[in-house]
């Protein structure tokens, strides 16, 4: 009799502890899920959801405040999307908040960011809709990516056809780079410039002593001197 | 020895598989039929949820202690390459309350109660113990089947929801073997991974795992034939057709839920 009595406490004991594990473990769960504490809802509308699930979290100023709670299409390009917000987050959330949908890490699950608006406002309501902002998908930006890279191709094909065009010594720039007549044309050209200053010196200082311009020149130094 | 043609070995032992199918489904629903009908063996119930609930426990639980770490240590080299060492909790936890926990501790169930119910109730048959009950007035069936299977069908769920406790303590010892975690955060981190829909079809699923190991065993042992060779036949197949049932059962389980999700 003892020994069924110590039996029966032995089990009751395991139960119970294994069910207040499961009732701490439900509970932290669903705490998590905002089914235990005290909840406001709020709307949103978008056009793409972009792959939002219900479960996903909803954050204000980096913190999680909710959960989205539920997503209905309203036409075909709009969609619903219900937001179950803690209610202690309630007064710093204003009207004038408007919600964007990113992804929680670069491979994590969707999430809603609240963007907080200007101050002055009044808070939110229940059951309010709020502005949303367009998400910039991936496909938008991978369509944005190729036309750059387009653009990219298009390009070095036009500069490897103007290289081609310089070391081939066409045009002027290729001419100036790449033909060596051009060069020497140069060389001559600066020779003549040089030779033509040197004789240009020369005459000017016969000038200076000729008597018909030496009151000119006298009158120039004088000049210079005061 | 005699040799028979090979089509007449497949007919007959097919026969033989639908033949035991309807002699276990008609089994099951007799207990169904006895489990409501008065008088309960309250008593004969608490006292074989302590054999086959309590005195499991140990072994559920190192089984799932190991099975935490051993998940865990396996998985950090792979999550360690792509830099998500911290998704560790997540990942372990919903494989462990999912799938892992509850079949893993559904098979050392019926490694351990079933064939410990096949081979009771076999000898109780080969040494005409349930004939003296009968003769004596009792109802074997009741006394003996009904207690046994709502012993194994409520108990197997305390016991997986123990497993996959101390199994997410071995995940957050494993976890602080390489890195460093606090036991606050391993436990936010496992919450926030896990959904009711991760939870409860798990735990539903349980109580057929058990309904299933207590119900083949039982009938194993309580039709076994043979004397006493077929104590350790009716142990044998309560395991072996227990474990499978138990894979099967988990099949149209996963099916089912995500038919639901």
């Amino acid at each position: 009799m003892k020994k069924t009595t110590g039996n029966n406490v032995r089990l009751g004991l395991f139960i119970s502890i294994t069910i207040a594990l499961f009732v701490a473990g439900i509970y932290f769960v669903g705490d998590r899920q905002q089914l235990f504490s005290r909840s406001f809802h709020i709307y949103g509308i978008f056009k793409n959801i972009d792959g939002l699930q219900v479960g996903n979290n909803v954050r204000f100023s980096g913190i999680n405040i909710g959960v989205i709670g539920g997503i209905h299409q309203l036409s075909d390009t709009s969609v619903s999307v219900r937001f179950v917000v803690n209610e202690s987050s309630r007064k710093f959330i204003k009207k004038n908040v408007s919600a964007v949908i990113g992804t929680d890490g670069l491979m994590g699950n969707k999430v809603v960011s609240l963007i907080p608006g200007s101050a002055g406002q009044p808070e939110i309501s229940n059951n309010d809709i709020i502005a949303t902002i367009r998400p910039v998908s991936m496909d938008e930006i991978m369509c944005k990516i190729k036309i750059t890279a387009d653009n990219a191709a298009s390009i070095s094909t036009d500069m490897a056809a103007i290289m081609d065009n310089i070391t081939e010594g066409r045009g002027t720039i290729g001419k100036l780079l790449m033909d060596t007549s051009f060069a020497n044309n140069i060389d001559k050209t600066i020779v003549n410039l040089k030779q033509g200053t040197g004789g240009f010196k020369r005459n000017m200082d016969a000038a200076s002593h000729n008597f018909l311009l030496k009151g000119f020149f006298r009158k120039k130094k004088d000049k210079a001197k005061q | 020895m005699e040799s028979y043609p090979a089509e007449y070995l497949f007919t007959k032992s097919l026969k033989g598989f639908f033949e035991e199918v309807g002699q276990l489904s008609r089994f099951a629903a007799r207990f169904f039929r006895e489990v409501v009908k008065p008088p309960y063996e309250f008593k004969a119930l608490m006292n074989q949820s302590y054999i086959i609930g309590y005195k499991s426990l140990p072994l559920i639980a190192i089984t799932g202690l190991i099975m935490g770490m051993v998940l865990t240590i396996q998985s950090r080299p792979t999550m360690a390459q792509f830099g998500a060492e911290s998704w560790l909790p997540g990942m372990v936890s919903i494989s462990i309350i999912r799938e892992i926990g509850p079949v893993i501790a559904a098979l050392i169930f019926a490694g351990k109660v079933g064939s410990g119910i096949g081979a009771e109730l076999a000898s109780m048959k080969v040494t005409e113990q349930i004939d003296a009950m009968e003769v004596s007035g009792l109802n074997p069936f009741k006394f003996l089947v009904v207690t046994r299977v709502a012993a194994t069908t409520l108990m197997l769920p305390v016991l997986v929801i123990a497993s996959d406790a101390i199994s997410l303590f071995g995940c957050f010892l494993a976890v602080n073997l390489k890195g460093d975690i606090s036991f606050h955060l391993f436990f936010t981190q496992v919450f926030s991974s896990v959904t009711f829909n991760d939870v409860f079809p798990a735990l539903i699923k349980t109580f057929f795992f058990g309904f299933s190991v207590g119900i083949i065993g039982c009938y194993k042992g309580y039709n076994s034939v043979k004397g006493t060779e077929g104590v350790g036949a009716a142990a044998n197949s309560a395991v072996v057709i227990g474990s499978l049932a138990v894979f099967i059962i988990d099949m149209i389980a996963v099916q089912l839920t995500s038919l639901f999700n």
